[in-house]
């Protein structure tokens, strides 16, 4: 659900400035995030992102700047305002040795849900993650998908407007990954704002219609995965995938590396991946250089530019390395 | 071989790098054990004995009951404090003074009768705390020597005995203005002490060849009281027992809950509690009072089985008891707290918090009676709030003591769980620092 421009400003950082002694983790971040919303917070390690979520989160005061969540700034510890926040952190946040519904409970009761209202609560969000016949099991006994499901159960019991997502599905097997994927993607159709974070570029691209990418504590991009693509195109290249007729000389690879903007050349018999910075160009250099070597091409086709790409381009590293 | 000195390597050095973990395995045991060492007599000669607090009541005002006062204050076995018998009284019931005794009047003249005539020995009181009946027991031997040295050095010895009852025959035997009726009694009394005396050392001698030396009876009796403020109450040697091992052990749950605190902190449930609308405060209060049940729970346990099985009673003030348990709860609760905030870590804090209550225990004197400590060490615990509570779960127990006995110890524990929460408050941080 993308609703740039026209839905209410739910969630504004302005300006948020974090030091740790004379590090500066975040420097002047700025964005907006609108009701229905789905954005996905990026950067590398170090790059002022867990930083820039505590902050959202309330676990980490900024030194200046402000933080309003529909449109009032959060006061102290016990603002109300925070239970428009549901937060699933990184860690699996859960009591193992108490039984899933005990674990709901406490954590319903602490985001003031009413006492009459917990067992309801705690029924629909079991029953939200698919969870509710292993209601009374001890979490410890529970496989790591089943603890990532109830850690984002936790987060809804008081129904909060805006989801923050830690990386909710870091260790997960593919299976439990996919039933995450289905929940979030509900609380989209649902109407929640979901804040996400993560190093899974697929999980951006499927989750997410909004990105911000944030590097050495300032945000570099801010816009909807479209535009992005679309900018990538432009400037953060493509791969293109040629499979020839004959097993490839030894001199290709020289040959490729002579165009400008070239970038990795890869040769495996007849077939050759070539990244090149821009999708047009690029390509109707290589396919003249081929011409010209006299080398003849069975078929051709192009990658566009994926998140990685773009994020490369903007940050010159790469997400999960950095 | 190469893959074993590997682990060997790998793990010394993971432990070298632990430094809370080198303190905890290198230096508290050679505290503990210098400790231990200085309590059970350091070095030998030069070690510190500490004096055996003692109350004395002199009714008698002779010269002889006055030696046998010097007698005990010359003597640094004890901490000698001469007052009235209702003082003294006071002082050994409210468990001040382990042991006390009361010379009756006419007591040096019963004593030199006594040792002819039974039923003509002084009786002197001696007063004690029931608990300290090791300190009964060396008071006891101890006074026949102090009697003896102060007293009837001469008369208790046969030879010199004997030697004064001639002298005292002749001085009779010359006073020429005495009537010959008194005359003829004193030369009877001395005769027949005289041959009191012969017939001793025949005795002696015989049991000598057999046994032994042998002493002459003792010219006093001694009437032993144990003092309770109740008539009835008498020392139950559990409810000491139960209190100190009741306290000791949820002061070791308290180090697993201060620990679990941190552990809770690192698995990240923390992160979520302070995204909701709750305040650190909230937080701490709760954990403190969740704590202080948990202790609330032992003691509770510990006394109803002390009650229903091993006969302690509260002969006291139960309003006394429950203030000491719920004060000394919410100083092991906010202890807890205070530990997990200092440490930070749930390894350093366990380093810390193992001998911080070790030393709590030993000082405060759960394990061990705390008369044999050396002086310095008893000032010392006298600054233990475990003490205090000890003390006061005695005094509402066996002891007898009315609810003002615990209003000094309750405060002081509450004074200081007051302050151990403030350093909790102060220093805990519910965060775990900075992240990317």
């Amino acid at each position: 659900m993308n609703t740039e421009g026209s839905a209410p400003v739910v969630l504004a950082a302005r300006n948020l400035v974090r030091r740790f002694g004379d590090r500066v983790a975040v420097d002047g971040i700025s964005f907006e995030v609108r009701a229905g919303e789905s954005v996905g917070l990026l950067g590398p390690n170090g790059a002022g992102k867990t930083t820039t979520f505590s902050m959202v989160t309330g676990l980490l005061r900024p030194d200046s700047g402000e933080l309003l969540l529909g449109g009032a700034a959060l006061v102290s510890d016990t603002d109300p305002i925070k239970r428009r926040l549901g937060l699933v952190p990184q860690d699996l946040a859960l009591y193992e040795e108490l039984d899933a519904r005990r674990n709901l409970g406490f954590f319903a009761a602490i985001q003031g849900v009413g006492r009459s209202r917990i067992p309801e609560a705690v029924r629909s969000a079991l029953e939200f993650v698919g969870l509710s016949d292993r209601a009374d099991d001890r979490v410890g006994t529970f496989s790591g998908g089943m603890k990532r499901r109830l850690n984002l159960a936790a987060a809804l019991l008081h129904d909060p407007d805006i989801l923050l997502l830690d990386e909710p599905t870091v260790g997960v097997d593919p299976q439990s990954r996919n039933a995450i994927f289905d929940n979030i993607a509900e609380l989209r159709r649902r109407g929640k704002t979901l804040l996400y974070t993560t190093h899974y570029m697929e999980e951006v691209e499927r989750l997410c219609d909004r990105v911000i990418i944030i590097d050495r504590g300032r945000i570099v991009a801010d816009d909807s995965l479209a535009r992005l693509r679309h900018r990538a195109g432009a400037g953060a290249g493509a791969e293109l995938r040629i499979e020839l007729e004959e097993p490839a000389p030894e001199t290709l690879t020289g040959i490729l590396r002579d165009i400008p903007g070239i970038g990795s050349v890869r040769i495996d018999g007849r077939s050759v991946q070539v990244r090149v910075g821009s999708l047009a160009a690029g390509s109707s250099q290589v396919l003249g250089r081929l011409a010209e070597a006299g080398i003849g091409v069975r078929s051709f086709s192009a990658e566009p530019p994926n998140l990685e790409a773009v994020f490369l381009e903007l940050t010159g590293r790469s997400l999960r390395d950095s | 071989m190469d893959s074993w000195i590997a682990i060997i390597r790998l793990d010394l050095a993971l432990f070298l790098r632990d430094r809370k973990a080198l303190v905890l395995l290198y230096l508290v045991p050679v505290l503990m054990a210098a400790f231990f060492g200085q309590l059970t007599g350091g070095t030998g000669g030069k070690a510190e004995r500490s004096a055996i607090g003692l109350v004395l009541v002199d009714l008698d005002g002779s010269a002889a009951s006055r030696g046998v006062v010097a007698a005990f204050t010359n003597d640094s076995t004890f901490a000698v404090v001469v007052t009235n018998e209702a003082a003294a009284r006071d002082r050994v019931t409210a468990g001040r003074v382990p042991v006390g005794l009361v010379f009756p009047p006419g007591f040096s003249t019963n004593l030199l009768q006594g040792i002819f005539q039974s039923d003509r020995r002084p009786v002197v009181t001696l007063l004690f705390d029931p608990s300290h009946e090791t300190e009964r027991s060396l008071l006891e031997g101890m006074l026949v020597p102090k009697v003896v040295s102060g007293v009837a050095d001469g008369l208790l010895n046969v030879d010199v005995g004997r030697d004064l009852i001639a002298r005292g025959r002749t001085n009779i035997l010359r006073a020429q203005r005495l009537p010959e009726i008194q005359r003829r009694l004193l030369l009877d009394s001395l005769a027949q002490a005289d041959a009191f005396l012969e017939s001793r050392r025949t005795s002696v001698a015989r049991t000598n060849a057999v046994a032994g030396p042998a002493e002459l009876p003792l010219p006093y009796r001694v009437d032993a009281q144990p003092l309770t403020r109740v008539a009835g109450a008498r020392y139950n040697g559990f409810a000491h027992s139960f209190a100190g091992m009741s306290l000791q052990f949820v002061l070791m749950v308290m180090i697993d809950l201060a620990v679990g605190l941190l552990t809770e902190r690192q698995s990240g449930t923390f992160r979520r509690l302070r995204a909701a609308p709750l305040s650190r405060a909230t937080l701490l209060l709760g954990k403190a009072t969740s704590y202080a049940i948990i202790a609330l729970s032992t003691f509770v346990v510990s006394f109803a089985v002390a009650m229903s099985a091993f006969g302690v009673r509260i002969h006291g003030s139960w309003i006394g008891f429950v203030a000491v348990i719920l004060a000394l709860c919410y100083f092991s609760a906010t202890l807890a707290l205070a530990l997990a905030a200092i440490g930070r870590t749930p390894k350093a804090t366990r380093g810390l918090a193992i001998p911080v209550v070790l030393i709590l225990l030993m000082l405060g004197g759960a394990w061990i009676p705390s008369f044999i400590f050396p002086s310095w060490v008893r000032t010392v615990s006298l600054w233990m709030p475990t003490g205090w509570g000890i003390e006061a779960l005695d005094a509402m127990t066996w002891r007898g003591l009315d609810v003002s006995a615990v209003f000094l110890p309750v405060a002081g524990l509450v004074a200081v769980g007051t302050l151990l929460g403030g350093i909790a408050w102060r220093r805990f941080r519910w965060d775990g620092g900075p992240g990317s």
